[in-house]
């Protein structure tokens, strides 16, 4: 229920992938983060980002707005 | 209940004697000590970047792969050395008095991140003023944001003593950046080739 979300709109590589891994830092495992960014190369990254870190990427849409992450802190 | 024949089945050899616990204990102490070895060889998972270069479109990406990599959970390193020492520079500061050919490089080579020139497209400095333009309008981190940011998530400095010298630039002239240190090359090769990757820009 109402989870954190983190709006990275305006920032360019790497800068959303700077600010998930601060926010990131203050979520307990489990505990999700919506992240919401118009860079082009946010999906590719978000993506390798969760990868790399462990943390699963729940859910990633993109329309003409931009880009919707929801991130689920690696954790019980 | 079924009966349990100890007999071993027809035409396979008689009597293996099981293992002493002794001896498993040693083979399982052989082991431990295997996987540790295996283990302690394993690459760490860090970035070592060798950044040579005294370009703002290099160590832009030199600074932008550092705190990706920072991001994603990696160790970084990043070594500078010869031109990409430029980048260290303090512009405040100045160092005691200097022999003349160190005060020459000091004059010709770039003082900080702000005087750094494209390495393409220069054009005696409107080229680097107008990609600093559009970095701002396409909301691009500048390099000093990227320094900063670098020192947040720990990202490793280290300035090679043998180009410090040969340039002549002091410690009291680089810039303050969180543990920054001093090395050689023997010392950049051991975390190279401890690491995952490594990377010369």
């Amino acid at each position: 229920m109402g989870a954190k979300t983190l709006d990275a709109r305006g920032m360019s590589c790497p800068m959303p992938i700077v600010a998930i891994a601060r926010e990131a830092r203050t979520l307990k495992g489990g505990e999700d983060l919506i992240v919401l960014s118009d860079d082009n190369a946010f999906p590719a990254d978000v993506t390798a980002w969760c990868q790399k870190t462990g943390n699963k990427l729940v859910s990633i849409e993109s329309d003409a707005g931009g880009h919707r992450a929801q991130i689920q802190k690696a954790g019980a | 209940m079924a009966a349990v024949s100890l007999a071993p089945p027809l035409g396979t050899a008689p009597e293996v004697a099981p293992p002493s616990v002794a001896a498993l204990a040693q083979q399982l102490a052989e082991l431990q000590a295997a996987v540790k070895k295996i283990e302690t060889a394993l690459p760490v998972d860090r970035i070592s970047i060798v950044v040579f270069s005294a370009t703002l479109d290099q160590q832009l990406a030199a600074l932008t792969i550092a705190t990706a990599a920072a991001a994603s959970g990696m160790e970084v390193e990043m070594f500078f050395t010869f031109w990409g020492f430029s980048a260290l520079r303090d512009a405040k500061k100045h160092a005691a008095a200097k022999p003349l050919i160190a005060r020459l490089f000091g004059w010709m080579l770039p003082k900080g991140t702000q005087q750094l020139p494209l390495s393409q497209m220069h054009m005696a400095g409107a080229g680097s003023t107008m990609m600093r333009s559009i970095m701002k309008r396409n909301r691009v981190a500048s390099l000093e944001e990227l320094f900063s940011v670098a020192a947040e998530l720990g990202v490793k400095v280290l300035a090679c003593e043998m180009s410090m010298g040969l340039l002549g630039f002091q410690r009291q002239e680089l810039i303050d950046y969180p543990g920054l240190s001093y090395c050689g090359a023997a010392h950049f090769i051991t975390r190279a080739t401890a690491g995952k990757t490594t990377l010369f820009i």
